[in-house]
């Protein structure tokens, strides 16, 4: 869960970026007449939120309202007691509380006459919330949250991944001979000190996939596979202890391989690697048979100009 | 892995209420359903157990690690779906004509949803409230578990770390003790702190309440400790607010028994502060809960509220936490697990109730 540190740091991402992302969506909402856009923001699926406005809960939900013509505004479930810190590290001044999320959409777009609304990914809203809002007498249009990245998104991920990489690759010796317990330990005080918000970590001697720690010692030639979130960005990587690899392996066609859309509302989600497009933030793990047993290796990709590449 | 006890629980419950299928969901943020059956952390985002009303049992998982896992644990069809809509819906559509529950239906994807299902949440969330004594077990070894942390917090904590410096050195303690996860909160300061929230950058300062909640997690179940430190020596302001959460919390602790109402053990926590004179801030203004069940989510219903209306039973296992904001010193918090006995309760840790302070 998010413990490490949420905060706005404006010299990585300047207010002027999170102005061009609004103004970027409002082209479109004016495109499709759209009157405000509302973003579904939670726990686990806080990506496009934060792509807006930077807020990532760490508990509960939220609606972010993009309105066409007015200020954003935020329906959040924690408490009001902590909004003073919501507005000190997100660009929304506007925050209200909300535990019944749809009447306070419905009474602002009643309010503001709104005879519509776009939801991002509103298939995908939680089933209460969906069928609350569907009563209301608003024409839903459903939006897509592909395609959320610009420039500095794909900065603050390579800064993550940057991170990811050399974290893990100074700590692998440290796991040999170590119980799986005592390395997770290790690597959530190094990574959560240099401020990442959240880490999961999986493990395995080889006899089976990565899976969370149960107490084993780590023997030579163990893998683990991070799913690290940095100031609210999420990458994957996976390593192998002692165990030459080279990234060439990620961007072949592997039909064993397992990839992971980075780039949606979830962390990660499992995707076929034909469904990748051009932009998609993405990750591939491999594994390769040494003895009996098996090397995990993996990466967060891009699907750049020239195709898919490292990130 | 399999909660074998709760399985029996649930066939007997679609027995009674006439459901084919029990569906029981989870996704990274709410897995406590699904693993109130099939114990096991998974990667995510979805997973869903399947369980007809003869006993079999079907897993969908959505990362085919998860699936590898299982396959070789449990005693169950497991299949794997990226597309999971598609996946629950072929599995579902396995049982023609079914009546179909889903517990968790709520946080599902509107998409998942057949419209033809029914709600077991409720039902399920009030078996689950009354823990097993494997249960109460796991929960015992978090507690213990919070306490060790909670004084590996006092070791660490000094003026001029900061805030999240020291929740990395909790949370790194914690998880090399073989924690899961751990929900923790933190605040520092003086009465400009109305309250918890993720660290921030702000380093301690002599003087400052430096209020937590720890909750381990330990095979899936999260048991809770909330403590108030002072760095340096409390003034007077600080003894006589931490006076009254005492107070208010072993209240709760002494009338928690079966057959009260959790309504009351709030009222009773409440009471001391309206008897202080400060009964406006045990309002929602300045407080959220007065405390909450726990199990394999650590914000677990009943809520401990005075408007809720939920009978105690023996096996319940929550904490009462009169956490509150105080003009007195700010906010201030104290709270430790407690097992409802069939007398009354017993506390699952072993933290001296006390406002800890730490020379500076």
């Amino acid at each position: 869960m998010k413990r490490g540190l949420i905060t706005w740091d404006k010299s990585e991402i300047p207010a002027e970026v999170f102005e061009q992302r609004i103004a970027g969506i409002r082209r479109i909402m004016a495109e499709k007449n759209i009157p405000a856009v509302v973003v579904y923001s939670e726990l686990w699926r806080s990506n496009p939120a934060r792509y807006f406005s930077n807020f990532m809960p760490y508990f509960n939900r939220a609606l972010l309202i993009i309105p066409a013509d007015r200020p954003v505004t935020l329906l959040c479930g924690l408490s009001p007691r902590v909004y003073g810190w919501i507005r000190s590290v997100t660009t929304i001044e506007d925050v209200r509380p909300a535990g019944n999320f749809a009447k306070p959409l419905l009474d602002m777009a009643a309010e503001a006459g709104w005879n519509s609304i776009g939801i991002v990914d509103c298939p995908q809203f939680p089933f209460d919330l969906n069928r609350a809002i569907q009563v209301g007498n608003l024409e839903i249009i459903n939006l897509s949250a592909v395609g959320l990245c610009d420039d500095t998104e794909l900065a603050m991920r390579r800064k993550g991944i940057a991170m990811a990489r050399e974290f893990l690759d100074a700590e692998l010796n440290a796991g040999v001979g170590q119980t799986d317990y005592k390395f997770v330990g290790r690597l959530e005080r190094r990574f959560r000190t240099a401020g990442a918000e959240d880490l999961i970590t999986l493990v395995t001697n080889g006899n089976g996939v990565p899976a969370p720690a149960s107490g084993v010692r780590l023997e030579a030639h163990y893998s683990v596979s991070l799913a690290l979130e940095y100031r609210g960005h999420w990458v994957r990587v996976t390593r192998p202890h002692d165990y030459a690899c080279t990234p060439d392996w990620l961007v072949r066609d592997d039909t064993a391989a397992v990839v992971e859309n980075l780039g949606g509302s979830y962390p990660y989600e499992c995707v076929s690697r034909s469904s990748l497009r051009s932009g998609a933030i993405f990750a591939v793990h491999v594994s390769r048979p040494v003895g009996a047993k098996q090397i995990f290796y993996g990466d967060t990709c891009w699907y750049g100009g020239a195709g898919p590449q490292l990130l | 892995m399999m909660n074998t006890s709760r399985r029996e629980q649930f066939l007997d419950l679609m027995d009674k209420s006439g459901w084919d299928v029990l569906l029981l969901y989870g996704h990274s943020w709410r897995k406590d359903f699904f693993r109130s059956l099939v114990n096991f952390n998974f990667f995510g985002p979805h997973a869903a157990a399947v369980l007809s009303r003869s006993g079999e049992l079907s897993i969908l998982v959505s990362h085919p690690w998860d699936q590898d896992v299982l396959a070789r644990s449990v005693n169950a069809r497991v299949q794997c779906a990226p597309e999971f809509e598609s996946g629950l819906r072929g599995v579902v559509s396995e049982f023609k004509n079914a009546k179909i529950a889903i517990a968790g239906m709520e946080f599902m994807e509107a998409r998942f949803v057949d419209s033809q299902a029914v709600s077991a949440t409720g039902a399920i969330e009030a078996l689950r409230r009354i823990k097993t004594v494997e249960e109460i077990e796991i929960l015992r070894q978090a507690a213990l578990l919070a306490d060790i942390g909670y004084q590996h917090f006092i070791d660490t904590i000094q003026v001029g770390m900061a805030e999240f410096e020291l929740v990395a050195e909790v949370e790194g303690f914690l998880k090399e003790r073989g924690a899961e996860d751990n929900f923790m909160l933190i605040g520092s300061g003086g009465t400009e702190v109305f309250g918890m929230r993720p660290p921030t950058e702000r380093r301690f300062q002599i003087g400052d309440n430096v209020t937590t909640e720890l909750s381990p997690q330990v095979n899936g179940y999260y048991a809770q400790i909330c403590r108030t430190l002072v760095l340096g020596e409390p003034n007077e302001n600080q003894s006589k607010s931490f006076s009254i959460f005492r107070e208010a919390q072993q209240a709760a602790e002494d009338f928690l028994k079966p057959g009260v109402n959790i309504r009351d053990v709030a009222r009773v926590q409440n009471d001391v502060f309206r008897r202080e004179g400060y009964g406006e801030f045990t309002g929602s203004k300045y407080t959220r809960v007065r405390g909450h069940n726990l199990g394999l989510y650590p914000d677990e219903n009943p809520w401990v509220l005075e408007d809720v209306d939920c009978v105690v039973g023996e096996g319940m296992v929550l904490i009462a936490h009169p956490n509150t904001y105080l003009p007195l010193s700010g906010y201030m918090v104290f709270g430790d697990t407690l097992v409802v006995t069939d007398k009354g309760c017993v506390r699952l840790g072993q933290t001296e109730k006390k406002l800890f302070s730490k020379e500076a």
